[in-house]
């Protein structure tokens, strides 16, 4: 397939995952900090999920201000809006590729979170009414590439994107979590609301069977093959839809990429072995600095960019 | 009276050529359409315009006009009554076009290379050479079947009689299929059942059409060649067509930076390294094409596709150089071309027309400047247009001035009165102007012509300006078998 259109579809899938993370963390922290966590940071949110650079600084004083600026923000890199209107554009510039349903789903999607009554809900009414109803869009996404795109090479890029960035999301809300747990006088609760964000509750109860203790939820988090949320997981689809590329590329460019993949598995693979919570503070950014590699190889080698 | 209700507030223009009704009867081919709206009340009508709004918006058939970085959406407008066209006219429509493009066809090439017609005294020489679209580059140039107008739209209008025109040849990068084909789809969403009653002839081969047409024009012996399209990218006004095209063809949609040119082959940048393209679709205009060769400036082309052209080792659609054969000033000629290549009489009629670089007809138009339209040769869009009727004398002498500093440029015509369909607006059936565009494919086969076309209508009142950037909205054409 086209280079140009590998990335487009690649990025697409990179900021529709980006942006069904961001809102289901949106959803779990704001459902904490109406009931249980009543001191939330808000600030501490938009410092790490908003635009970091000293001159884009925002200060919010209300939650609503908070979600208002980073799920309906316009003007802002970081919020939901820019990040659909990313995926439109790059889902645009495919057109021909991706099938005429998956577009009109994320027509669908933009014109879902343009709608005034999304910011009349998050504004003045039931954030989480509106937060439900863009996730909603995500998955009709999910399950619309499910059922109508081929299982080509454009495919396999999509749902590369889709893992490399749910690895990235996944260890950016454990950093964001830690720091929150740095600043309570209990961790227990923010490792509970970990795990909300990422889905995986349900399946910890089920799971682990003792009450929560925090090495367990690394654990699931990090290791656990069965968790789609975790490191390890996304780490193995990645190296499973990458494999389908082996007789569509050029031989020493998917050894390169083939290579890289490898040794991040291997990498969180020892990190298992130290069981140590503290070892997660060098874990996220050395796989952060693994991730950069190898979306820049797959930029040069893929996509053609220089 | 079952048809009343449609006739009550339905006032015919003076002195035009209505589709629907003559001398306030029904047209025998308008009365299944409208029995089957007897029971239809006007909201009902109203309900079906706004389904029709909905669905052009999900599907994304819009313009997007960008600002702060959001793009800002708006749909094409859409009229919901189709306009019907009897298999009778159609026949007449099709011989016409056909023989045009024959001609038009055999110019581009006679121009290219003997330029006979010239020789012969039958255009003149400075008609060619002062045209801005006369391409030198593309002189002794030998293309794939000598076929240059594969894919063109033929500006169709009625003049009071009924009587068919063809206003304008567009033979460079036509635009408006994908609109032809998404109103049909709109029209069996809002009249259920309709289209197989009145017997419409589909205009679904369209795309299979053309890529048989692109896969014949490959000079490389391989089983399958590499078709793609070209676009000028996601910004410009037509990408919805272009998507729509290559997504119909099965063919990729390419932007000038996907293609490269080694060793006069032009190949597209994969995933897994260079693949040669035999084919190119290519809705970039002509200067945009090379930078080596036509505008240096130019991001939208690729460099060295001129020669790779030349050598035979891609095809070109339409061929470069077309636009000498759709000029206005050119257009007056055609019927002069049917005669010297074809040796037949032109089917369709021509508009007179009058160069403002020549006195007497400069002086003719501008003493009856309220029954002319004056133009620009290289125009469209319906920009830069002097409608004379509807001009202010201020206007009018703005314009003269204009003219006078390169009379070439511009061209008059007597206003034609387009023909009035029925439209739904304001909650109302009113007559509205229209012209018809069919598109024609130009094989190594021969002529095809799906049956049906883009029906562009002037929706404000009275107006006879269709292009969709200055109010012109479409809808369905119906080709009665």
């Amino acid at each position: 397939m086209l280079s140009r259109v590998a990335d487009s579809v690649f990025w697409m899938a990179r900021y529709l995952e980006r942006t069904d993370n961001l809102l289901r963390l949106l959803r779990t922290d704001y459902i904490a900090a109406q009931d249980e966590l009543l001191d939330y940071d808000w600030q501490l949110l938009i410092d790490t999920f908003g635009d970091d650079t000293p001159e884009k600084k925002v200060m919010v004083s209300s939650y609503r201000e908070a979600l208002n600026h980073l799920v309906l923000h316009r003007q802002h890199e970081y919020s939901i809006f820019t990040n659909i209107v990313r995926v439109r554009e790059n889902a645009r510039s495919v057109q021909d590729y991706i099938t005429k349903e998956l577009w009109q789903s994320l027509n669908d999607f933009f014109h879902t979170i343009r709608n005034p009554e999304t910011k009349n809900l998050i504004l003045h009414n039931d954030p989480v009414t509106a937060l439900d109803i863009l996730l909603r869009e995500s998955i009709i996404f999910y399950g619309t590439v499910d059922t109508t795109m081929s299982r080509g090479e454009g495919y396999t890029f999509l749902n590369l994107g889709k893992y490399i960035e749910r690895c990235l999301q996944t260890l950016d809300i454990l950093e964001f979590k830690r720091k929150q747990m740095a600043n309570a006088e209990t961790e227990a609760v923010h490792w509970k609301y970990l795990l909300y964000a990422l889905s995986g509750y349900e399946f910890h109860t089920k799971a682990y069977k003792n009450s929560l203790q925090d090495k367990e939820v690394i654990h699931q988090v990090l290791y656990n093959k069965q968790f789609p949320h975790s490191v390890i997981y996304s780490l193995g689809q990645m190296d499973r839809y990458f494999q389908r590329l082996v007789d569509v590329s050029q031989p020493e460019h998917f050894a390169e990429i083939e290579r890289i993949i490898r040794e991040m598995i291997e990498s969180i693979n020892t990190y298992q072995k130290k069981e140590s919570v503290a070892a997660i503070d060098q874990l996220i950014p050395d796989l952060r600095l693994q991730f950069a590699n190898l979306n820049q190889r797959l930029s040069t080698l893929y996509f053609g960019n220089s | 009276m079952p048809f009343s209700k449609f006739l009550a507030n339905y006032h015919e223009s003076p002195n035009t050529w209505d589709e629907m009704c003559a001398n306030r009867e029904i047209r025998a081919h308008y009365k299944l359409f409208l029995e089957s709206l007897a029971k239809a009340s006007m909201v009902d009508l109203a309900q079906k315009d706004d389904l029709a709004k909905k669905l052009f918006m999900s599907q994304g058939i819009t313009f997007t006009v960008y600002s702060d970085g959001e793009g800002i959406e708006k749909i094409f407008p859409f009229d919901i009554i189709p306009r019907i066209i009897t298999g009778a006219e159609w026949t007449h429509i099709e011989a016409g076009i056909k023989q045009r493009l024959r001609a038009l066809n055999l110019f581009l090439k006679d121009i290219y290379h003997e330029q006979a017609i010239v020789k012969d005294k039958v255009i003149p020489a400075t008609m060619i050479h002062s045209c801005p679209y006369f391409l030198k580059e593309m002189v002794g140039v030998d293309v794939p079947f000598d076929i240059y107008t594969h894919i063109s739209g033929i500006d169709l209008i009625r003049d009071s009689d009924g009587s068919f025109y063809a206003l304008e040849d567009n033979l460079r990068t036509p635009s408006g299929v994908s609109y032809m084909l998404e109103n049909r789809n709109m029209t069996y969403r809002i009249f259920p059942g309709l289209l197989p009653k009145n017997n419409v002839r589909s205009v679904k081969d369209y795309p299979d059409l053309l890529l048989k047409n692109l896969l014949a024009l490959s000079s490389r012996q391989v089983s399958n060649p590499t078709v793609v399209l070209l676009t000028p990218g996601i910004f410009n006004s037509a990408y919805f067509e272009h998507t729509t095209l290559a997504r119909l063809m099965g063919v990729e949609l390419v932007e000038g930076r996907d293609l490269v040119v080694h060793d006069f082959k032009v190949y597209m940048k994969t995933t897994a390294g260079l693949k040669q393209v035999d084919v190119i679709y290519r809705r970039v205009d002509d200067e945009f094409l090379d930078p080596l060769v036509f505008n240096p400036s130019s991001m939208l082309g690729v460099s060295g596709l001129y020669y790779a052209y030349r050598k035979g080792n891609v095809a070109i659609i339409n061929a470069p150089g077309n636009g000498v054969a759709d000029d206005k000033a050119v257009y007056t000629f055609v019927p002069a071309m049917i005669k010297y290549y074809l040796n037949e009489e032109p089917i369709l009629k021509t508009v007179p027309t009058y160069y403002m670089d020549n006195t007497d007809h400069f002086d003719h138009v501008f003493s009856q400047i309220r029954k002319m339209v004056i133009k620009k040769t290289n125009g469209s869009g319906g920009y830069g247009m002097l409608m004379g009727h509807a001009s202010t004398d201020q206007e009018i002498a703005d314009y003269k001035l204009e003219v006078q500093k390169d009379p070439r440029q511009f061209i008059a015509q007597p206003m034609i009165q387009l023909s009035s369909v029925p439209c739904f607006i304001d909650g109302k059936i009113q007559p509205r102007h229209v012209d018809l565009r069919p598109f024609a494919l130009y094989g190594p086969s021969g002529i095809e012509i799906v049956p049906g076309g883009l029906t562009r209508v002037a929706l404000k009142e009275g107006s006879l300006v269709v292009n969709s950037s200055q109010g012109g909205g479409s809808k369905d054409t119906w080709v009665l078998s």
